[in-house]
């Protein structure tokens, strides 16, 4: 099996799947539909193209830096009528960092890696207001497993997050530990025995715009500890917990 | 025919304003970098955009107008409905384009005289521009209508009062270019197979941006003397911000939504005029909220543009590390410095810097920075030069014997049905 990893950053990413009509939601992570749609665009697949072979690959996503969830009010006029259409929200996830990664025939996998080089139509998270701030490619595909690879990844969060994450762990007077823990989120094995944790109706069968048809896809959450790298970030001793009583000079009682 | 990918990168400060509200009437923000910016959503700077092309460009003027379409049509039509005789499918496709431009179509009176064998196609009495998405639109109508070439179905089909109006609505132009470029906000069903050729990415302040609010009292101008004190009190928020501002346009993607015209000589002319517009359109923009409160007037401090032939690259990452205000106060400069070590970094990090095409164009002792990105030129020159620039990539290239073409493709592009 071949994997091939990407990295979903950008200021604002917006990942539905249960996501219509006046209320356009985001899940919490990149989502197969999503992730599918975006590599079967670089290939210049139209909406009503096939997609079996793409569904079919096994996808796996990384939860490298949460982000938090941002709301957007939206109002829309027909163009021709100038109608005003009903109000609608939708949601982003702002600032979060993905790693997703999808694995499958060695041949496939290097062709979309190639086409997200040069992708026929323009690559966007999950909508096209949200064009992506790092290139989404991060290496060529590799030989392996899907999850071992998601849990090998490095870690991709930015620097002012490895900061504030460092300096929680300061306030409390504690050394920052040198890996970190992150959510994985993988293809629930068909396994009748195991439910999967999560139920999405994520799967992707046809983009067609006229009938959009997506399937349910098990989801089973797990978490893997990656190290930070050494000399990302210059460390210094951690300070003192803080004791404001420290600073007081003791005196006797006055007796008179 | 290479692949042609432009990058515009726009930094614009606008001073106390609320261009963008949601339902509370706070200008819109985002967190990015960990604290908070101003945000101006990507649909609220594309309306603005689409409002300016209509000053900006008539599509009776995109240069490639014919009265042959007629003759294109028909053909479109045969492409739907293959066992239609060539005759028939222009009588056809002269009943629908009377009926939706309401123009008259006649044979050209020299060419009338020509054997019955061999009819010459009817021509609309003035020059029209239709796109590539109209003529779908219109030649799905005409097969819908004419079944197997019978003219008269297709007139009892067009005195139904919604395929009249369906198809009238099909050829109002003005929304032609806007749909090749931003697809449909609110799709019809003729327009579901249209995607849009330009990305807009929500606009954000490239540093922290708190809210500020505005207390108001308005004095009713009839009060007495026994009734004094406001007529209303209220407050607007408002903010000012230093915006990053970025786009993508994918040209290929445009010409083929648009269609090339029937002007042999200039096939790329209708994309070329496209392109202009939409860069003055959205460079010179702004959208209108609560304008008449704040007369926030203002234009771009720096615009960048790159072509690019493999992917659209945003500088977003550069600003993600909010910018800190100048000795003095601005956050120009510092954005204009980090662009200028960020640009250069990031190309060559990822092997983009194979001498893509740039232009700078940018205002003030502040921008300084950034002239190493690209060539000075003002807004005029950048119109003429992209639109150059752009025609030069898309020209056909005189057929060689078979050499591969200079960009080698990825993923052979699959057939759409």
């Amino acid at each position: 099996m071949s994997v091939l990893l990407l990295r979903l950053a950008g200021p604002l990413q917006s990942w539905g799947s249960a996501a219509r009509f006046t209320r356009r939601t985001t899940e919490n992570a990149p989502t197969k539909s999503g992730v599918v749609g975006l590599l079967a665009a670089a290939q210049g697949r139209r909406r009503d193209a096939d997609l079996s072979d793409l569904a079919a690959l096994e996808f796996g996503v990384r939860i490298d830096q949460p982000g938090s969830r941002l709301r957007d009010f939206h109002t829309a006029h027909h163009s021709d009528t100038l109608k005003s259409m009903p109000l609608s929200e939708r949601f982003y996830l702002a600032d979060a960092v993905f790693v997703a990664g999808v694995s499958g025939e060695a041949g496939l996998v290097q062709r979309l890696y190639e086409a997200l080089l040069e992708p026929v139509f323009l690559p966007y998270l999950g909508r096209r207001s949200c064009p992506p701030s790092r290139p989404v490619t991060i290496a060529e595909p590799s030989e392996g497993e899907l999850e071992q690879a998601l849990r090998e990844a490095r870690w991709e969060a930015s620097g002012w997050y490895r900061d504030k994450r460092t300096a929680s762990f300061r306030r409390r007077g504690q050394e920052a530990p040198d890996d970190v823990r992150l959510d994985l989120l993988l293809d629930s094995p068909a396994d009748p025995d195991r439910l999967p944790d999560i139920t999405l109706r994520d799967l992707p069968m046809s983009f067609d715009p006229r009938h959009r048809r997506y399937g349910l896809r098990g989801v089973r959450t797990t978490e893997t500890r990656v190290p930070i790298e050494p000399g990302a970030r210059p460390s210094s001793p951690p300070p003192p917990p803080h004791e404001p009583t420290s600073l007081l000079t003791p005196v006797t009682p006055r007796t008179d | 025919m290479n692949r042609t990918i432009l990058d515009i990168h726009i930094l614009q400060t606008v001073p106390p304003s609320n261009l963008n509200r949601d339902d509370t009437g706070t200008p819109k923000s985002a967190t990015y970098g960990g604290v908070r910016r101003s945000r101006v959503s990507s649909q609220a700077w594309k309306r603005a955009t689409r409002e300016a092309f209509g000053e900006l460009l008539d599509s009776s003027e995109l240069g490639i107008r014919t009265k042959k379409v007629v003759e294109v049509l028909a053909e479109r039509v045969m492409e739907l409905d293959s066992s239609l005789p060539l005759a028939a499918a222009q009588a056809l496709a002269a009943e629908t384009i009377t009926t939706a431009t309401g123009s008259k179509v006649a044979v050209p009176g020299r060419k009338s005289k020509q054997d019955a064998e061999d009819p010459a196609p009817a021509e609309s009495t003035y020059l029209m521009f239709l796109s590539n998405r109209q003529y779908a639109g219109l030649a799905a109508m005409t097969v819908e209508g004419g079944k197997g070439g019978d003219l008269q179905a297709l007139k009892d089909y067009f005195k139904v009062k919604e395929n009249k109006a369906r198809a009238k609505q099909l050829v109002l132009t003005e929304h032609s270019v806007d749909i090749a470029l931003f697809g449909r906000m609110v799709a019809d069903s003729t327009d579901l197979n249209v995607d849009a050729a330009a990305q807009v990415a929500h606009a954000l302040s490239v540093h922290a941006v708190e809210v500020e609010s505005d207390y108001y009292t308005a004095v009713d101008d009839k009060n007495t003397d026994a009734e004094t004190g406001a007529g209303m009190i209220g407050t607007v928020d408002f903010n000012s911000a230093t915006l990053y501002r970025y786009a993508a346009l994918d040209v290929n993607r445009l010409q083929e939504n648009l269609g090339a015209g029937h002007d042999d000589a200039r096939p790329v002319e209708p994309t070329r005029r496209a392109v202009a517009a939409f860069l003055e359109g959205f460079i010179t923009s702004l959208p209108t909220g609560k304008i008449n409160t704040f007369g926030n007037q203002t234009l771009p401090a720096a615009v960048i543009v790159k072509v690019r032939s493999r992917r659209p690259v945003s500088y977003v990452a550069a600003f993600e590390e909010p910018v800190a205000p100048s000795k003095g106060g601005g956050f120009l400069k510092g954005s204009c410095k980090r662009l200028a070590a960020f640009v250069p970094d990031l190309e060559a990090s990822f092997g983009l810097s194979g001498g893509p095409e740039g232009w700078v164009l940018r205002v003030g002792k502040e921008t300084e920075d950034l002239s190493g990105l690209g060539k000075a030129v003002n807004l005029p020159e950048l119109l003429a030069e992209v639109g150059d620039a752009v025609a030069a990539r898309l020209a056909p290239e005189p057929s060689e014997n078979g050499g591969p073409d200079g960009g080698s493709s990825g993923a052979a592009p699959e057939s759409g049905a």
